[in-house]
């Protein structure tokens, strides 16, 4: 990890002295990690491409004010956080306009499956638990969202939450609590308690 | 006993929170315990598909449809910092040119306020410097010119047998002596020798007036008349003193202004 900061600091620097293919080491380095957060915070491939490619552009145009003593990666991470909520925020606003004033029915959207035991009708089921969970996940606000990816899935602390999303840590341990109370909820209606 | 939130079972289930406080609580109550069982439950069964694998050129993929987008960096920041220059470099100039006509704009309200003052302080002065000390002769000579008529005028009317009234002729004849001297002096330095003559035949007859031995007898002041009215000085004194009003004018405005 050290001799990985020492690399990222001296293309850093490359950059900044005007090579600018240096920064082409950067982004190999870091697209995969980039990739994953994205693609768990917006859902799909197509957006999360997008969201790394806007997040390196940002870092690269933003890259005079990185500190030296930062980690690029931690730091691309959070403008990539920031990116993917970006995006997904317009995802909801198009969605907002886009709707027609119909409103789903909860009841139609129950799968009733026994939660008690992994028998066989559970577990052909559980793809599409998953899809309804996907579904869920889409009901939460953006940051709610976002939060809960970091928290449930990057295993980020509070702070780093906060940090990444650039809202105090109280807020984001908030965010993370309102969208597991809403999954909750949301999957309680899956279950046939026995 | 009061029971742990919801809030407080999740931070716990993310490993958070005050987990003595927490597992202290469960000990004693059963309730949070099975509580916090299902949200165990709940949070083990929120399983999301994992992002799909990117080839390893993906980083690569990424970076060349990225390269063509970004800026030359040095170009940029070049760029970036003439830009602030020239920004920082139009304030400097505003402020400057703000300042320099403020000053200027001072300086010229300074200096005229200066003119207007100067102007009205010196308006009342001209005359003075304007006026040589021979003005202050003029004054003089001019009721001298007059208290000389008046003398001549009396005596050339006065009754030789009165002793009365030829006392004050001699009198002021005598005060009259000391300043037809002067003018005198002051017209043959002008080089003025109508008025030189005049006042020479002047100076004898207040001379004889005021210093005639033996005092004004009725012989002296029947001569004195003899003499004046040959001479022609009443006619003398009256024709120049009709040159002087013009100038005794100036003088009369001259005194006001202080100089006498």
């Amino acid at each position: 990890m050290l001799r990985m900061d020492k690399n990222d600091h001296a293309a850093i620097q490359a950059v900044l002295s005007g090579n600018k293919n240096a920064y082409g080491a950067l982004v190999v380095r870091h697209s995969q990690s980039l990739f994953r957060v994205a693609f768990r915070i917006t859902g799909n491939e197509a957006d999360a491409d997008d969201v790394v490619q806007e997040a390196f552009l940002r870092g690269y145009l933003k890259l005079e004010t990185f500190e030296s003593r930062a980690n690029f990666g931690t730091w691309i991470y959070r403008i990539a956080v920031r990116c993917a909520l970006d995006k997904i925020s317009s995802i909801n606003r198009m969605n907002d306009r886009m709707r027609v004033g119909t409103e789903t029915d909860p009841e139609q959207d129950e799968i009733q499956v026994a939660d008690e035991t992994a028998g066989p009708d559970r577990l052909l089921l559980s793809g599409e638990i998953a899809a309804m969970q996907r579904d869920a996940m889409f009901s939460l606000t953006p940051t709610e969202q976002a939060a809960f990816v970091l928290r449930h899935m990057e295993g980020r602390t509070t702070e780093e939450i906060g940090d990444a999303l650039g809202i105090a840590p109280n807020a984001a341990k908030q965010a993370v609590f309102r969208a597991v109370q809403k999954l909750r909820r949301r999957l309680s209606s899956l279950k046939v308690r026995t | 006993m009061r029971h742990l939130t919801e809030e407080q079972l999740i931070e716990y289930g993310y490993g958070e929170g005050n987990k003595a406080f927490i597992e202290e609580h469960f000990a004693a109550c059963r309730e949070c315990e099975k509580a916090y069982g299902a949200v165990q439950s709940d949070l083990a069964e929120m399983k999301f598909a994992d992002p799909p694998q990117r080839e390893q050129p993906y980083g690569h993929n990424v970076w060349g449809r990225l390269r063509q987008q970004l800026p030359d960096y040095e170009v940029r920041r070049r760029n970036w910092l003439s830009g602030q220059w020239f920004r920082g470099l139009s304030y400097a100039l505003a402020a400057a040119l703000v300042l320099a006509s403020a000053f200027a704009g001072g300086r010229l309200w300074e200096r005229r306020q200066a003119e207007i003052a100067a102007t009205s302080h010196v308006a009342p002065l001209p005359p003075v410097v304007k006026h040589p000390p021979q003005r202050v002769v003029v004054v003089v000579l001019s009721d001298h010119l007059d208290r000389s008529e008046r003398l001549l005028v009396e005596l050339k009317h006065v009754d030789a047998d009165s002793t009365e009234m030829v006392s004050p002729l001699r009198d002021e004849a005598r005060s009259l002596l000391d300043a037809n001297r002067i003018c005198r002096q002051n017209a043959k330095q002008d080089d003025d020798p109508a008025l030189t003559g005049a006042l020479d035949h002047l100076d004898r007859l207040l001379a004889e007036l005021a210093n005639e031995p033996g005092g004004l007898n009725k012989a002296t002041i029947t001569r004195l008349q003899d003499e004046m009215n040959k001479d022609g000085l009443l006619f003398e004194v009256r024709v120049l003193r009709s040159r002087i009003p013009h100038a005794q004018g100036a003088g009369v405005e001259s005194s006001k202004g202080g100089t006498i």
